[in-house]
């Protein structure tokens, strides 16, 4: 089976977000590899483990943080990595990324696609299920299992609005994962050794054969025109001392001061 | 004149509040609204979609909508989107909408944005606000495309008195099923549960419940409030809670009149699944959690020792 896997570099959520004249100050920022695609890797990899499987992970960004984030991915046991360095997708929306990702996918083939279901920066979630759509290809997403049939279909589960949702996917297909899906694995030394020696086949969309326009992005969708702080909730009373005490101080506030029960 | 098309959200046959919520903002707006329902056994909910302030019902019911099944259901909506002439196609916030936006927006071509708080439109100009980055920033988004196909963040929205729509049923062919992905089966969640995300109160259980004797007795005080019942990442990873009951940034999104989070300490990515929520309060051993610092009113102690007073006295307040 050969496996796609999708990587997108975020910044770090847990360090302070700045904005200033509409846009996020860059000084100071740290980026780390999306978390639920993390999981999409790790997925991807006990696929390899237990049914075998060949896996290229591909990275739509340049600079070195996109960089570490393939060779992660080489010590968590990809087999190969490639990273779309073009500035010119600064500004691309998911649907331009989804048609870079279908030039990749178009150009070697592939069985089975794995994204996160979202990303940490954007929390958009949407350039996976846009990719399958164009490629006509199934989808399904919050993925929280998987299991190979055989060569051509997989069975996954998926949390759904009624439930877990049990689905039987025909490959080529592509699949979006939850963080309940698997607690991606920490890389040893070695394989992060190793993992410094792996190429990485880096292109700009020239040398995908594609254009700028033809992914879409000299017509966007839309765009984000500005960055505004959100407005922090305030701490509000904490009480500390004899619980018997403070409760019943906490319930009468909440019965009638906040009027909330 | 902007015209808007809303995604009813039907659970076991019941019209969820979302569906209110958006279509009044669909008339507060000033637009044209219409409505569409993909599923089986719709009929008992259609006087109440008119209530709700739909012109017009856009109606898929077919025994082979029963199960939710995403390319089937998209393709209703794209379909009834087609129809109306819709220029805003809203999905309420659910996993259905969320997997199915994204194709209702590439089959329409249009724009796609998911968690939504806020659309204006100047002329044909539609602009929307949306929270990124765990909840830190927001984006002031414009859309070039003539459409938006949007997923409503839950609580954006409220629901207007006085809200009346006209009956204009309009019934559509059922879609082909979808042979690439067959749902097998739904194992639901435990039905008769109040749901997350029409719940006025909101309780949620977290690490400092340690097992099953303090989930359940957490889940005693959310019996006595009729409340939903929730989980901090930890107690789902433990095995403790479903799944389908994480609150955060990657499960559930709520914000109700009142939460509680009980035993948990707050890490970012559960606030972003809750801090829209009207009240917050915490319950929690460590007078130094974050969780604090997002609550209206913060108890330091064991739950263990404060969750059965907070019943006794919560019972006398509503006594």
């Amino acid at each position: 089976m050969k496996i796609l896997t999708t990587v997108k570099k975020v910044v770090d959520v847990e360090l302070n977000i700045n904005v200033e004249n509409g846009a996020i100050v860059e000084s100071g920022l740290q980026y780390v590899m999306n978390a639920w695609d993390e999981n999409a890797v790790e997925t991807a990899v006990q696929l390899k483990e237990n049914n075998g499987a060949e896996i290229t992970l591909v990275s739509i960004g340049g600079g070195d943080d996109n960089t570490k984030i393939i060779r992660k991915g080489y010590a968590m046991g990809i087999d190969s990595g490639i990273q779309i360095d073009d500035p010119s997708l600064a500004e691309a929306d998911s649907f331009v990324f989804a048609r870079v990702l279908q030039k990749v996918y178009e150009r070697d083939g592939y069985d089975l696609v794995i994204t996160g279901k979202q990303a940490q920066d954007t929390d958009n979630g949407q350039t996976g299920i846009i990719l399958a759509e164009n490629l006509g290809v199934p989808c399904v997403s919050n993925v929280i299992a998987i299991e190979v049939l055989d060569d051509q279909h997989v069975k996954v589960s998926r949390l759904g609005d009624a439930g877990t949702e049990i689905v039987e996917v025909a490959l080529p297909a592509v699949i979006t994962v939850s963080d309940s899906i698997n607690e991606p694995r920490l890389p040893g030394m070695r394989g992060i050794m190793m993992a410094k020696k792996k190429k990485i086949e880096v292109m700009d969309l020239a040398a995908l054969g594609t254009s700028l326009e033809e992914v879409g992005g000299t017509a966007l969708k839309s765009q984000i025109a500005e960055f505004i702080t959100s407005e922090k909730r305030q701490a509000g009373q904490k009480f500390e001392g004899d619980a018997a005490d403070i409760t019943a101080q906490v319930v009468g506030l909440l019965a009638n001061e906040a009027k909330v029960l | 004149m902007a015209k808007v098309l809303v995604v009813a959200d039907i659970k076991e046959g019941v019209l969820k509040g979302s569906t209110r919520e958006l279509l009044s903002k669909a008339k507060a707006i000033g637009a044209e609204t219409a409505v569409v329902a993909v599923g089986h056994n719709i009929d008992p909910v259609i006087t109440e979609l008119v209530a709700a302030g739909s012109d017009t019902q856009y109606i898929a019911d077919d025994e082979g909508l029963a199960l939710f099944s995403a390319g089937p259901f998209a393709a209703c909506v794209t379909d009834a989107a087609r129809q109306s002439g819709a220029n805003l196609i809203w999905f309420g916030f659910s996993e259905s909408g969320k997997t199915a936006a994204p194709r209702v927006a590439t089959q329409l071509d249009a724009a796609c944005a998911t968690d939504i708080i806020d659309v204006t439109l100047d002329g044909d100009q539609i602009e929307i606000k949306r929270p990124a980055i765990a909840n830190k920033v927001i984006q002031r988004v414009k859309v070039n495309a003539g459409q938006l196909v949007a997923v409503v963040r839950a609580g954006a929205f409220e629901t207007a008195e006085g809200i009346t729509g006209t009956e204009n049923i309009v019934a559509l062919s059922p879609p082909a099923a979808d042979v690439k992905a067959v749902v097998k089966e739904i194992i639901s969640d435990a039905s008769g549960e109040i749901d997350l995300a029409d719940a006025d109160v909101v309780i949620s259980v977290g690490r400092g419940a340690k097992d099953q004797g303090g989930v359940d007795l957490v889940k005693e005080l959310a019996g006595d409030l009729n409340a939903g019942f929730g989980s901090s990442r930890a107690m789902v990873d433990g095995g403790f809670m479903p799944h389908n009951k994480q609150v955060g940034q990657t499960g559930k999104i709520v914000a109700p009149t009142l939460y509680m989070a009980i035993g948990i300490s707050g890490a970012i990515q559960h606030l972003a699944g809750m801090n829209g929520s009207k009240v917050i309060l915490a319950v929690n051993k460590d007078p130094e959690a974050p969780i604090f610092n997002v609550a209206d009113y913060g108890i330091v102690g064991d739950l263990f020792e404060v969750v059965p007073i907070l019943r006794e006295e919560i019972k006398k307040v509503r006594a």
